[in-house]
């Protein structure tokens, strides 16, 4: 009961809240639009506090936001776990920027007597309030990792569950406590957002950044040429010693980086015994796959008949893959008189490799594009991408001792006899002769 | 004469193109202004394709140490690298990152070019010399594919080769073997095996980069002596100095799009994206699996192919290798608000075709 007040209800009475008490107090005080300015009074630790703070918390929404909003993008970046780990570290980071802006933000807030005369209760909500959500989010991230992979089957459809108007808070019930703190905590913010100084984040001065720049003129020209002054003595010196020490041992930094990076790229890995010996096994079987190709190779050259398998092997659904006299696959089936059945599996379209499964129609299909060919006359179908027929091949069938059967060229001429009893143990072959002509 | 008026106007072309009273230091480098106008942006298309050619260049050269072009240690040397070379999975993804980066920005290069104008006279050479660099660097992507010896490498490059077998049928004669011996020639033996791989290599390192430097080497010379062209309608009042205003807001937004391209690099494996049978070594004796696709920068080509005649392709390409060559020449007199549309309309084609293509071709054909 309490929970579905907290997952389904809440959210609605926030967001609602939200939209039209933004709009009202922006239509009716747009003065107090924005969120009350204390730099004037105390400004150092503001921006120890602040821009921390910002920093952090923008680059942390968007980070939301575009979980939210990109599900299925997000979801297949995080399935590589480099991408999740630099994702999780990251966010970790930025939080750690938040909690010191707020703790700053806080202790300016209580310690100072200039800025408590300027505070109003609500602002200390809000601090307190975000930091405990800060807190609650790291909780999460710590406690439970790899937050960004599994909100994809828990918050974000929670979140799109809520945004159309059919919630399902099966989706959060089962996370840990710390999670559901998290998003309770979001919406109280955002109900909070009319009521507090966080309505600020309607009034970004988004348009600051394409502004053309504005020069400042100091009311008083006595101060106007003070400040010059300052600034070509003082500021000039500081900026250039502070850019060159800052460039310098950036520059620095990165090139003892690179170097050592390249030095041991040049100098190759050091592979322990496990992974040297892996190395070699899967070369090895490389290799031992490239002289297989070679020898084949050379058996085609050298033979005027080459093995198949036994008749019985042949099936007449599975095709047994071979390579023919001109090195390309090829293969084998039983036909339906028992005899049999040779076909090039080398796509008339293309020159894919065409799989050797037979559907229930009696055709095989090539992977490619998709052309079905019928294994009894080769033929595509009618709207098939592959318009040649798949080419028949002729074969010898010879008894254990090496004695000629019978036989049958690529053009379907039969000779030989079939005695039954013979054909126990009876091997296919193909024949040089009778590839050679074959198109 | 006549052949002495047409050589006058022949020698006067080249004058006029490479004027020599211009090569100097302070023509190039001191003088050159850059208009600042609305679509000045375009102006730094140009900078980011030869930026990620550099990076080509170095990475490449890293990845020779260690790469192995034979069918049998191709796979295993890249594997090599990605699993146990300092810093090698780093190099190897930035180099296929890029790859596809130098054409992208290519492509965008050759549209805002045309958009802007920019091959009126006297910059028709340099037009025609961008058309033929945009070829190579295609060309670059289609023998680097077939580098990693994996099965969409493979198989990809085999369906790719045989394509041009099809045009056969359309010549005449012993014309109509032409193809075949084309393909043949660019394989070296019946099918895609080692003469292939060796071929492609050869191509990939030595002979495309050669090619590409040099026709660069003129390109970039021309630009930097008819200085940038007017871009726009109304000549922009105005300009910034090449040297250094422009050039190092060039070189800002490198340092940037190296620091997006070095983050994208270390953590997204560009084929992370494949699933990994197409990844497989490849397997000579075994059926192909499927999936089998060009990159993305050939999906503009490859989905019409799977769709429409293939005389449609071989026309429409023929009409569209003719049409860019000539550009300078077709449309001299267009205005710049026409180019604007002929150009948006083709961005439009590769966006749409690049992006849904996959879903176009099912709603097409529903069975493939």
């Amino acid at each position: 009961m309490i929970e579905s007040f907290l997952f389904g209800a809440l959210p609605y009475v926030a967001l609602f809240v939200c939209i039209f008490g933004s709009i009202y107090r922006i239509r009716t005080q747009p003065i107090s639009y924005s969120s009350l300015s204390s730099q004037f009074l105390e400004s150092q630790g503001l921006m120890w506090g602040s821009l921390p703070w910002h920093i952090g918390i923008l680059l942390i929404l968007l980070g939301h936001f575009i979980a939210l909003l990109l599900p299925g993008l997000w979801h297949s970046l995080m399935l590589h776990s480099l991408v999740l780990a630099s994702v999780e570290a990251s966010g970790l980071g930025l939080s750690i920027l938040c909690v010191i802006g707020l703790i700053v933000l806080a202790v300016r807030r209580i310690s100072s007597a200039k800025i408590q005369s300027v505070t109003t209760p609500m602002d200390l909500v809000v601090l307190f309030l975000l930091l405990g959500q800060v807190t609650l989010g790291m909780v999460t991230a710590t406690m439970h990792k790899w937050g960004a992979l599994w909100c994809s089957a828990t918050t974000t459809p929670y979140v799109w569950s809520i945004l159309t108007f059919r919630p399902d808070i099966s989706f959060v019930q089962d996370l840990p406590i710390a999670m559901r703190m998290h998003i309770i905590g979001a919406w109280l913010l955002i109900l909070l957002i009319p009521f507090s100084r966080l309505i600020h984040m309607f009034a970004v001065p988004i348009q600051y950044l394409f502004r053309p720049p504005q020069i400042v003129e100091w009311t008083s020209e006595r101060k106007e040429e003070a400040a010059g002054e300052i600034f070509e003595s003082e500021e000039t010196r500081r900026h250039f010693m502070h850019a060159t020490i800052g460039i310098g041992s950036g520059l620095a930094l990165l090139s003892i980086g690179i170097m050592d990076k390249l030095l041991r790229f040049f100098l190759g890995p050091r592979l322990s015994q496990k992974e040297e010996s892996e190395l070699m096994e899967f070369k090895l079987k490389q290799l031992e796959r490239t002289a297989h190709q070679k020898s084949l190779e050379l058996e085609r050259q050298e033979n005027p008949y080459i093995l198949i398998g036994t008749l019985e092997e042949l099936n007449p659904t599975t095709g047994k893959y071979f390579i023919d006299y001109k090195m390309t696959p090829a293969m084998a089936f039983k036909g339906d008189d028992g005899l049999p059945n040779l076909l090039s599996a080398k796509c008339t379209h293309l020159g894919c490799t065409v799989a050797n499964q037979v559907n229930s129609d009696g055709k095989v299909v090539c992977p490619c594009h998709l052309s079905y060919f019928n294994i009894k006359t080769g033929q595509p179908d009618q709207d098939a991408p592959a318009k040649a027929p798949l080419p028949h091949l002729g074969w010898v069938l010879m008894d254990t001792k090496g004695n000629v059967l019978a036989s049958r060229t690529a053009q379907g001429e039969f000779t030989g006899s079939i005695d039954p009893t013979k054909l126990q143990g009876a091997r296919v072959y193909i024949a040089k002769k009778l590839s050679e002509g074959t198109t | 004469m006549k052949a002495g008026t047409a050589f006058g106007a022949l020698s006067n072309f080249v004058k006029e193109r490479f004027p020599v009273d211009k090569m100097n230091f302070h023509y190039m480098v001191e003088k050159k202004e850059v208009p600042v106008h609305s679509m000045s942006w375009g102006y730094y298309t140009g900078g980011l394709t030869l930026f990620f050619f550099i990076i080509q260049v170095i990475t490449g050269l890293l990845l020779l140490f260690y790469y192995q072009p034979t069918v049998s240690d191709a796979y295993a040397s890249v594997e090599f690298i990605s699993k146990y070379v300092s810093g090698g999975a780093l190099i190897r993804n930035l180099h296929t990152w890029s790859s596809s980066c130098m054409i992208f920005f290519a492509m965008v290069h050759l549209i805002t070019a045309f958009a802007m104008k920019s091959f009126e006279k006297p910059r028709e050479l340099t037009w025609i010399m961008g058309v033929l660099l945009l070829l190579i660097t295609f060309t670059f992507g289609f023998t680097g594919y077939l580098l990693p010896w994996n099965q969409i490498a493979v198989n990809a490059s085999k369906v790719g080769l045989q394509s041009i077998e099809a045009a056969g049928q359309y010549l005449p004669g012993a014309l109509s073997k032409l193809p075949h011996t084309v393909i043949e020639i660019f394989q070296g033996e019946a099918t895609v095996g080692q003469s292939t791989l060796g071929r492609f290599y050869a191509m990939h390192v030595v002979l495309l980069p050669l090619a590409l430097i040099a026709l660069l080497g003129a390109h970039l010379l021309q630009v930097q002596i008819h200085g940038m062209s007017q871009g726009v309608d109304v000549p922009a009042k105005k300009t910034e100095k090449f040297f250094p205003v422009f050039f190092f807001k060039d070189i800002t937004l490198w340092t940037s799009v190296f620091l997006i391209l070095f983050i994208v690099a270390s953590i997204i494996p560009f084929d992370a994206f494949l699933p990994f049978p197409l990844l497989e070594p490849y397997n000579a004796l075994g059926s192909t699996p499927a999936g089998i696709k060009p990159e993305w920068y050939f999906y503009f080509v490859y989905y019409p192919l799977e769709m429409l005649p293939f005389w449609v392709i071989l026309l429409g390409s023929l009409i569209v290798m003719g049409v860019l060559i000539f550009t300078p020449w077709i449309f001299k007199g267009t205005s710049r608000k026409t180019l604007k549309l002929i150009a948006g309309a083709a961005t439009a084609y590769l966006v749409i075709m690049t992006l849904f293509g996959d879903k176009i071709l099912h709603i097409v054909k529903p069975g493939a």
